[in-house]
């Protein structure tokens, strides 16, 4: 009896972004409760970073859905996606959780770096909270566009301050496929890279495909080779979303 | 870099992140309103706030040095034909007072030689003049530092410091801790700096009632999924000298070894009772609650926990809030684990940061480093149609919403204010050793000798608020003096400080502070003269639990948006579709099913689970 199924999931609620969030309210009868086959071994929290318009969204969206929407609109109400990915014989859901951030507020906006992009990270205003728990960070640039290399070490400075020690990092140039417009070198990225202790490096394209689920699969199996198996790292805590029907109701 | 301008229009602008502020952001969001929410302070959940060692370090040197009044720009050049002014309080920095910093562990003096001089003078300085010393603001911050040379005893040493920060701002010498001199601790300053980072210190000490209004709406907002908690594990009380548990459960009752079997027998008996209100519990009313338990012949030791540490009202509380009191306490408990209380990993702070999350996700605006000076108000409707930011900038608004501290003093209905006495310590062990090192306490401290009862919370390092081999305890009350002189008491009773070295067994305190805080309870926002689409959020309240904060910013968006539904559950992520044709759900069915959980280890929670099944509240008996 999981009453968290009893939940009307509604849309995103009115104004907000105005995507397509046409999903009907679902009442309790529609909903089939069915557990999940196996609980995951598992659970990894992995936030991506980066400047505006680098392309976080459409790593994620690559990785988790193999899609790839260079007009899309970002959807209001979306902070995270999951996925379950079986590494050295383990179940691990990943769940994957993005700045927020929002494009066609009701303006005609260009994506790139010239627009007005309205986000916690836009006006560097992301919360420490966003930070905790995560145990891999994805951290991206634009292979073609110098500024968003050149703010790095900003990104540097929250992960320090608020991340945790023990937290993977990997360094992404992303837009592989727009070779032609290149400005950072790939050695500046392995440079970068190389100077920070425990940091990898890659390039990828999320349009192309080429490495996203490499990219993740390899930064899973980094966290995984850290964690002691007979110790359970993650503290045993208490969700109370899903134990509410554990108290009399 | 330019800064860059915010959109010019907005329907809800918010002044302040802390939390009834952050849930009203949430809530108007979440329903669609443009909500622009700032902050002036460089970090999130204003007074609400946890911090980690270095940057409490530093909000410590910022209110000791906000004596600074702030220039009032003139904004009459923005207004227009029928629009008048009003100019909002630069900082609110009158909320934080009496700050006094205790540092009892030994600075890494590698090359100091030098013995210590000052040190018993600072003894008897901070014993008597405590109370006295009020950092006032023309004192400035860090001008006195007194190190710890070695003393000859090799034991604690004090070091009364206001204002270490410049001691942390140096850079540490590499030198290995000084593990020559036999003390009981083995942490030093440097450590402490140095791990700073693993310190999460909230401003607030409270604990989330499993059944209170802020879980209720965590769970029902979705919210929950932005953070981890952990159980509160155990109730203490301090009682003829020693720190005792407070069996609540069944469980405990069971095994208590405190109670005989007919002390056991009646508190069951007595617990059960309370559940439903009878005639006998009636004819109480208007009575104190002591005189109803008195007359229940439970004996001392069951009325002493009954009331200070189940009920946790005073001797003069009428038997009808006794009661609900009680009641409140039951039905919590066993709902996730042996007590009523959950507790926020990474500390309360987390909370609001949540709500301003949930917001940001709907399309909040959220900018840090950032104010508002003055409302624009239409003369004839008395309205707010806009507000002038910081940067002079004039933002167009249907609504305002403010933090308490920011409304000018000459807008206020002048009540006397009342203050919290909060005292944050870092101690090296637990008050009450157990089996476990990880226990979460409450430790209930009656009021003695005029002085009014003390909430006490001991964090162990699997909140994720203190490092590995120390606790973070937070103490608080209401205010009769400064906060030194109405917890000082109460920690040279529990603790070993340099004041009193004498009993060893008790847990050593390694660093303290202590300051005075505005008791968001005593705000009456309704006297306030501001428009009646201005909104004031006070500041954290003295209870235990949320239910001021969480009401307060219910109350405000049924002012704002009487029609809409105060959050609602935020949809799974998985649940939204993208493309616009397809208008079918994401079947539930998938096999990565988005369980809200943000614990790990399948197993881990099937265990958890059946030990809940096994419940260990109490209940009527049949």
């Amino acid at each position: 009896m999981d009453p968290r199924y009893d939940i009307p999931r509604r849309a995103a609620g009115g104004g907000g972004g105005g995507s397509a969030n046409s999903s009907p309210a679902l009442g309790a009868q529609s909903r089939r409760r069915k557990m999940p086959p196996r609980p995951a071994d598992f659970k990894l929290q992995i936030i991506i970073i980066g400047s505006r318009g680098v392309g976080k969204t459409s790593l994620m969206e690559r990785f988790t859905d193999d899609t790839f929407c260079e007009a899309c609109k970002s959807t209001v109400g979306v902070d995270f996606k999951i996925k379950t990915v079986e590494l050295r014989g383990k179940k691990i859901r990943l769940q994957i959780c993005l700045t927020v951030t929002h494009r066609g507020k009701g303006r005609d906006y260009l994506a790139g770096s010239t627009v007005t992009l309205h986000c916690q990270e836009r006006f560097n205003s992301i919360t420490s909270a966003y930070y905790r728990g995560a145990k891999g960070i994805v951290l991206v640039y634009d292979i073609t566009k110098q500024e968003t290399f050149e703010d790095l070490p900003k990104w540097m400075k929250m992960i320090d301050k608020y991340a945790s020690e023990e937290a993977e990092l990997l360094l992404v140039g992303n837009k592989l496929d727009c070779e032609t417009d290149r400005i950072i070198s790939r050695q500046q990225g392995e440079r970068f890279a190389s100077r920070i202790s425990g940091m990898r490096f890659c390039e990828a394209s999320a349009k192309d495909n080429f490495n996203v689920d490499e990219i993740f699969l390899k930064l899973v199996d980094d966290i995984l080779s850290k964690v002691r198996l007979n110790v359970p790292e993650i503290h045993f805590t208490q969700c109370i979303h899903c134990l509410v029907h554990f108290g009399s109701l | 870099m330019a800064a860059e301008d915010l959109p010019s229009e907005f329907d809800v602008v918010i002044l302040g992140t802390g939390l009834a502020e952050s849930v009203v952001a949430a809530a108007c969001s979440r329903v669609g309103q443009r909500v622009l929410h700032v902050d002036r302070r460089s970090y999130y959940a204003a007074n609400w706030a946890s911090f980690t060692f270095n940057a409490l370090l530093t909000w410590i040197q910022e209110i000791q040095a906000e004596s600074l009044s702030e220039e009032v720009q003139d904004r009459s050049s923005l207004v227009e034909e029928g629009e008048e002014l009003i100019y909002l309080s630069g900082s609110d920095s009158a909320s934080i007072s009496n700050l006094q910093v205790f540092c009892y562990v030994s600075e890494e003096a590698e090359e100091e030689e030098e013995p210590a001089n000052t040190t018993e003078e600072e003894e008897a300085g901070a014993a008597g003049e405590g109370a006295a010393k009020e950092p006032s603001e023309t004192e400035s911050a860090g001008s006195k530092e007194e190190e710890a040379g070695e003393a000859a005893e090799g034991d604690e040493q004090a070091a009364q410091e206001q204002g270490e920060e410049p001691e942390a701002d140096q850079p540490q010498p590499s030198a290995p801790p000084s593990q020559s001199e036999p003390t009981r601790k083995k942490i030093s300053y440097t450590q402490l700096v140095k791990e700073g980072r693993r310190f999460n210190i909230d401003l607030v000490s409270k604990l989330m009632y499993s059944r209170g209004s802020l879980v209720d709406l965590l769970i029902k907002s979705n919210v929950s999924r932005y953070a981890e908690f952990k159980n509160v594990t155990r109730i203490l009380t301090y009682r003829h000298g020693s720190v005792e548990q407070v069996p609540c459960s069944r469980a405990d009752v069971f095994a208590s070894r405190q109670l005989s079997v007919v002390e056991k027998r009646k508190l069951m008996r007595f617990l059960t009772s309370c559940v439903e209100e009878t005639e006998e519990h009636q004819a109480y009313n208007g009575r104190p609650y002591l005189e109803f338990l008195r007359e229940q012949q439970l004996g001392d030791n069951l009325q002493h926990f009954l009331l200070h540490s189940i009920a946790m009202v005073t001797e003069d509380t009428l038997t009808e809030v006794g009661l609900a009191s009680t009641r409140h306490f039951l039905r919590c408990l066993g709902r996730y684990g042996n007590t009523p209380f959950l507790f926020p990993v990474y500390g309360l702070g987390e909370i609001p940061q949540c709500f301003c999350r949930m917001s940001a996700v709907f399309g909040g605006i959220y900018c840090l480093r950032h104010s508002v000076s003055c409302l624009i108000v239409d003369k004839d409707s008395n309205r707010c149609k806009a507000v002038i930011d910081s940067r002079g900038q004039r933002i167009s608004c249907s609504h305002f919403v403010v933090e308490d501290g920011f409304v000018g003093a000459d807008r206020k209905v002048a009540t006397p204010t009342r203050l919290l006495s909060r005292a944050v310590l870092i101690t090296d062990a637990s008050v009450l050793p157990g089996d476990s090192e990880q226990q979460v306490s409450l430790v209930t401290v009656p009021p003695t000798d005029g002085r009014p009862a003390v909430n006490m919370v001991e964090l162990s390092p699997s909140t994720m608020t203190c490092i590995p081999g120390t606790y973070l305890v937070h103490l608080t009350c209401q205010s009769v003096g400064s906060a030194y002189e109405d917890l000082s008491p109460v920690v040279t009773r529990m603790f070993c400080t340099a004041e009193c070295q004498d009993q060893e067994n008790r847990p050593a305190v390694l660093w303290c502070l202590y300051f005075n805080m505005a008791d968001g309870s005593g705000v009456e926002p309704e006297g306030h003269d501001l428009p009646s689409n201005v909104y004031v959020c006070s500041g954290p309240d003295g209870a235990l639990g949320h239910e001021h904060a969480i009401k307060q910013a219910e109350s405000i968006f049924l002012k704002i948006l009487p029609e809409e539904e105060f959050c609602p559950p935020a949809p799974n992520p998985e649940d939204i579709i993208y493309d616009g044709e397809n208008t079918s759900p994401t079947s539930i069915g998938e096999e990565e099913e988005e369980e809200g959980l943000t614990a790990a280890g399948g197993e881990g929670e099937e265990k958890q689970q059946e030990q809940q099944e096994e419940e260990t509240s109490l209940q009527p008996e049949e």
